[in-house]
C-alpha cells in the first residue's frame, strides 16, 4: 500500500466515521410520499382537482336545486313533488284532451329558474324551465364545474307520440288572442 | 463481505456477524432490517461523494426509497449492499447534476454580490485531502471510498457498481493520480 492509499484511508476513516456513526434515522415513508405526490404533483394534481370539484359542483347544484324547488334535503322528496305534480295535471285533463304540458309548465319553470340561479352560483350553470309538458327534473353536472338542469321530461315526447295526428286546424283559439285567418283574393 | 452487518471501523460501530444476513425480496420486515443495517455505511459513502451531511442523509433516504420500489425484484443471488451502492452513487450522481445546476442559479441571482460562505456546521469537517476526494468525478471518489474506506475488493466494487473489474482498476489509477498531482506529492 502506497504512502498516498495509507494517508487516504486514514483521513476517510477520520472524517467519516463519526458522521456515520450518528443515530439512525427512521426510513422516509414511501406510501405517504407517493400518495401526495400523485395529489399534489404532476398531470394527477389537474384532473384530482378538476374531479374533485366537478364532484362538489353537482353535488352542490342538485342539493340547492332541489331545497329551493322542493323545501327539502331529501333527494327522494324531490321526486315525490315532481310525480305529484304530473299525476295531479294527468288527473285534471278532460276527457279526449291529451298533453299535461301547460299544466306542469309553472312547476318546471319555476325548478328551472331555481336551478339556473343554484348553477350560477357554482359556476357555469344552464337552465331550461320549458312549458312544453315537463314534469321530470335532472340536476346534472359534469367534471368541468358546469352544472346543466333541464326541465325537460321524456314524458314530452310521449305525450306528442300518443297525439293523434290530424290534418284539420284547430276549430279555435284557445286563448281567443287571435283572429282567424282570412284568405282573399286580390284585385 | 458486502452483506455483513454494521461495518469494520474500530469502536464505533458492532462487530460484523459470523453469518451473512439473508433477506427475502419484497419482505416488508427484511427491508427494515436492510435499512437499519446498511444506513450507516451508506451514509458514509454519501458524505464522501455530495457536499453536506444533511445533503448525503437526503439521499441516503432518497437510496433507500429507490431500493424499496425495486425490492421485490432484488435477487438474493446478487450481493444486497453492492446493489444498494450502486444506487446510492446514481443517487449521488444525480445530486452533483443539480447542484452544478443550482449553483449556476446561483451565480446568476447574486451578480455582483459576495458569495455566502457555506454553514460550517452543515459541511463535514475537510481536510485537504478530503476535500480533493469530494472534488472527484462521483465515480472515480465511490471507487476510491469503496476501496479505502468499506474495504472492498476491485472485484465487489466492479459488481457493486456493474462494471468491468479493469474499469475500477483503471479508476482507482487515475483517482489516485489526481489526489497527488492536487496534493502536490
Amino acid at each position: 500500500m502506497s504512502d498516498i492509499e495509507r494517508e487516504l484511508e486514514e483521513e476517510l476513516h477520520r472524517v467519516l466515521d463519526p458522521m456515520s456513526a450518528r443515530p439512525i434515522p427512521p426510513r422516509r415513508s414511501i406510501q405517504a410520499h407517493r400518495t401526495l405526490k400523485t395529489l399534489m404533483g404532476g398531470a394527477g394534481a389537474a384532473l384530482t382537482i378538476k374531479v374533485l370539484t366537478g364532484v362538489a359542483v353537482a353535488a352542490a347544484a342538485a342539493t340547492v336545486a332541489g331545497v329551493a324547488t322542493t323545501g327539502s334535503l331529501n333527494p327522494a322528496i324531490w321526486g315525490q313533488r315532481v310525480s305529484q305534480q304530473v299525476s295531479s295535471c294527468q288527473k285534471t285533463l278532460a276527457a279526449g284532451q291529451h298533453g299535461i304540458g301547460d299544466c306542469v309548465s309553472d312547476f318546471s319553470s319555476q325548478h328551472g329558474a331555481a336551478v339556473a340561479s343554484a348553477a350560477r352560483h357554482q359556476g357555469n350553470g344552464n337552465s331550461n324551465g320549458s312549458t312544453k309538458g315537463n314534469g321530470i327534473s335532472n340536476g346534472n353536472g359534469n367534471p368541468n364545474g358546469n352544472g346543466n338542469s333541464n326541465g325537460h321530461s321524456k314524458d314530452h315526447l310521449k305525450v306528442q307520440a300518443t297525439t293523434p295526428a290530424t290534418l284539420e286546424p284547430e276549430a279555435s283559439d284557445p286563448v281567443a288572442g287571435h283572429p282567424p285567418a282570412r284568405i282573399t283574393r286580390g284585385p | 463481505m458486502l452483506e455483513e452487518e454494521g461495518s469494520r471501523e474500530k469502536g464505533v460501530l458492532p462487530e460484523p456477524p459470523v453469518e451473512p444476513e439473508r433477506y427475502e425480496p419484497g419482505s416488508e420486515p427484511d427491508f427494515e432490517r436492510l435499512y437499519r443495517n446498511t444506513y450507516r455505511r451508506i451514509l458514509g459513502t454519501l458524505i464522501a461523494l455530495v457536499r453536506d451531511v444533511p445533503t448525503a442523509e437526503d439521499c441516503a433516504q432518497e437510496t433507500f426509497e429507490r431500493a424499496y420500489r425495486n425490492w421485490s425484484s432484488w435477487r438474493p443471488d446478487a450481493p444486497v449492499e453492492a446493489w444498494l451502492h450502486r444506487i446510492a452513487i446514481n443517487v449521488a450522481i444525480s445530486d452533483r447534476r443539480h447542484q452544478r445546476i443550482r449553483q449556476a442559479g446561483e451565480v446568476i441571482r447574486r451578480l455582483g454580490r459576495p458569495a455566502p460562505g457555506p454553514d460550517p456546521s452543515l459541511v463535514a469537517e475537510r481536510s485537504e485531502l478530503f476535500r480533493a476526494v469530494s472534488k472527484l468525478p462521483t465515480k472515480q471518489a465511490a471507487a476510491l471510498v469503496l476501496r479505502h474506506y468499506h474495504g472492498y475488493t476491485n472485484r465487489e466494487i466492479a459488481a457493486a457498481l456493474g462494471v468491468p473489474e479493469q474499469t475500477v482498476a483503471s479508476r482507482l489509477a487515475t483517482a489516485r493520480k489526481h489526489l497527488q498531482v492536487v496534493l502536490g506529492r
